[in-house]
């Protein structure tokens, strides 16, 4: 425990140093060409804000461990005039608790309600925190639906995980407000949009704007330095909603709170449309080259994110599915 | 969540019989609410202590009494054995993890593969599938793709025709997350049965063939993610294949078997004749593929 706790204490400055780092040169660069510069990417676990009235929590770059005791997805808030509305609510019911305690430490408002922007583990379990205080939990219909069908089966996963304590309190939640359409959230007293164009990353991922900030809360749709996910995805869904995202002007995107690592800008939006461009072409060839499914995982390489997290196990996972899909696809014909 | 249905008494499986009823016996077993479907959740390993240095040839409880109700007390060789099996060690996608099949003695009729049985021990039905070969194959070598649910040894046994008995396994681990939600596309073909030769023919030669069934393959295990009801077991039970009217193999398969379940195989052609696949489904489905050799 105490080891555990030293560790903490000092890989985190570390992580946050290096950060400062990586940092400092990335705004160097966007400064010389006249962007507004970043500000540095926070250390996880603590309130950090984007825009005013805008905060991240991070989470931790890592893979899933004990060692970050699951909490590997960002989170935030926004603050109105009438009080906060959460975006995402962490892995555990303690990782809500603590999420909770960020809100509290920067303002006294009152929590007005809880957006769950997509159904992945690391932003569901902590709304029984939420639940506890009475917060009401907004969620698109069919991410809730996909949560009731699957995510039991997740927790318990967790529980063998991150261990009983950790996940102490955690259970799958009942949403109180699934809605279908894009729509206002304003219940803060500030204009907010919840942005949903279909399936998309997932059947039911949404995406939180900031009229005021132009600050995106990206969700499920966007994952920065982190290989996103396509398991629960429609690809051209996928495609559509991020041509649509760039294409947003009233407000322009400024700052984009992806679901995984540092706040980012709106070029992010074309990063992750590159990934999946080459996922995809990559997998069409392979078809076509009649490739053993066995070798997909090794033959589809993408050098140019090869650094970022989860290459070695969630896209060698997304080269095989996009594979059957495709062939699946060719089946069909 | 509450399970599908109640766990029985796992049943017993009668020795060397191959029962056309084998396959839904296999399903009623074990009622595990882990989604075969999606290869669910593993990374078990990589926190909470199971074992990460287990070898492949290494035994398991379920096979230990599996072994026992399929073969009683009868020797099974696993040095030097006659099949061997290849699979990752660590499976990209635990959903369709491939394994191939590749048995080191030719199929004549004086010596042959009689049957093979494939095996996932974790599995809540272990018995993936059971093939009955003929000399016709040429030789025995199979690929396909199966489910893995958690770390677990995927193993072969093949029966030769003297009534050997010869295994060989593989430890597979799967990396986890959260399943993917069910595939429901494509829900007016399913049972579409199409047959490929890879490589060309090859006349009095053992020819590579590949049969594959669009199909859902659904455990029963899986909830609809728009009803949040569960999805009724739907699984291929039989492919048969014969070439010009001649029985080449005949496969007993269950939902460890993947999505879209897919066999390559072996045939050998004497002459022009027509290659067939007949599918049956655990809904009653019957499916045909053809594909005319020349």
């Amino acid at each position: 425990m105490t080891g555990l706790l030293f560790w903490q204490l000092s890989a985190g400055p570390a992580r946050w140093l290096r950060g400062v780092v990586v940092t400092i040169t990335a705004t160097m660069l966007v400064a010389c060409a006249g962007v507004p510069a970043s500000p540095p990417d926070p250390p996880p676990g603590r309130a950090a804000e984007v825009a005013p009235g805008v905060y991240v929590v991070r989470g931790v770059d890592a893979p899933l461990s004990t060692d970050n005791a699951g909490r590997v997805g960002n989170a935030g808030f926004i603050v109105g005039p009438a009080g906060v509305l959460a975006i995402d609510s962490g892995t555990s019911y303690r990782h809500g608790r603590q999420l909770l305690d960020e809100i509290a430490r920067v303002t006294a408002l009152p929590v007005r309600g809880l957006l769950i922007t997509h159904t992945r583990q690391e932003f569901l379990f902590g709304a029984t925190a939420f639940r506890e205080r009475g917060i009401p939990i907004y969620m698109q219909q069919r991410a809730a639906r996909l949560m009731a069908a699957r995510c039991e089966r997740c927790l318990r996963t967790l529980n063998e995980q991150l261990g009983a304590d950790e996940m102490r309190g955690s259970a799958v939640i009942r949403v109180d407000h699934e809605f279908e359409t894009a729509q206002a959230l304003d219940i803060t007293g500030r204009s907010v949009r919840v942005l949903y164009w279909g399936h998309s990353s997932g059947p039911g991922d949404v995406a939180v704007l900031d009229v005021a900030s132009g600050v995106l809360f990206a969700g499920g749709l966007l994952d920065q330095g982190h290989v996103p996910d396509v398991q629960d995805s429609d690809l051209p869904g996928w495609h559509a909603a991020l041509q649509a995202l760039h294409a947003l002007r009233d407000p322009p995107l400024q700052r984009i709170v992806p679901g995984h690592g540092p706040v980012s800008g709106p070029q992010l939006i074309a990063t992750v449309q590159r990934y999946l461009a080459q996922l995809q072409s990559g997998a069409a060839k392979l078809l076509q080259q009649a490739a053993s499914l066995r070798d997909v995982p090794d033959l589809l390489e993408l050098p140019e994110f090869k650094d970022w997290q989860n290459y070695d196990n969630t896209h060698r996972r997304n080269a095989s599915v996009m594979f059957l899909r495709l062939e699946q696809a060719q089946l069909a014909q | 969540m509450k399970q599908a249905k109640a766990p029985l008494p796992s049943n017993t499986l009668p020795a060397n019989t191959r029962s056309s009823s084998l396959a839904p016996s296999m399903a009623r077993r074990g009622l595990v609410a882990c989604g075969l479907a999606s290869g669910c959740a593993p990374l078990l390993a990589a926190v909470g202590g199971l074992p990460t240095s287990v070898a492949h040839t290494d035994s398991s409880p379920e096979w230990d009494r599996l072994r026992g109700k399929l073969f009683a007390d009868r020797p099974i060789v696993t040095a030097d054995a006659k099949v061997q099996v290849q699979a990752p060690l660590r499976a990209a996608y635990g959903a369709s993890v491939p394994l191939r099949i590749t048995s080191r003695i030719a199929q004549s009729p004086a010596l042959f593969v009689k049957r093979m049985y494939v095996v996932v021990d974790k599995n809540p039905s272990m018995l993936a599938a059971v093939l009955d070969l003929t000399p016709e194959i040429g030789q025995a070598d199979f690929e396909t793709r199966l489910r893995v649910d958690e770390y677990s040894h995927v193993r072969v046994v093949s029966e030769l025709s003297n009534g050997e008995l010869h295994m060989d396994a593989r430890y597979v681990k799967t990396s986890g997350g959260c399943s993917a939600p069910p595939n429901r596309s494509s829900p007016n073909l399913i049972g579409k049965t199409v047959l490929k030769l890879p490589a060309g023919v090859a006349m009095n030669a053992p020819t590579t063939a590949d049969v594959t069934v669009l199909h859902p393959n659904d455990t029963g295990f899986e909830l609809n993610n728009q009803t949040v009801m569960f999805i009724p077991p739907h699984f291929v039970r039989s492919i048969r294949v014969s070439y010009a009217g001649q029985r080449i193999f005949d496969a007993e398969l269950d939902f460890s078997v993947s999505e879209n379940p897919t066999w390559r195989f072996n045939f050998v052609p004497h002459g022009p004749g027509l290659l067939k696949a007949e599918v049956e489904d655990s809904k009653e489905g019957h499916y045909v593929g053809e594909l005319a050799v020349a």
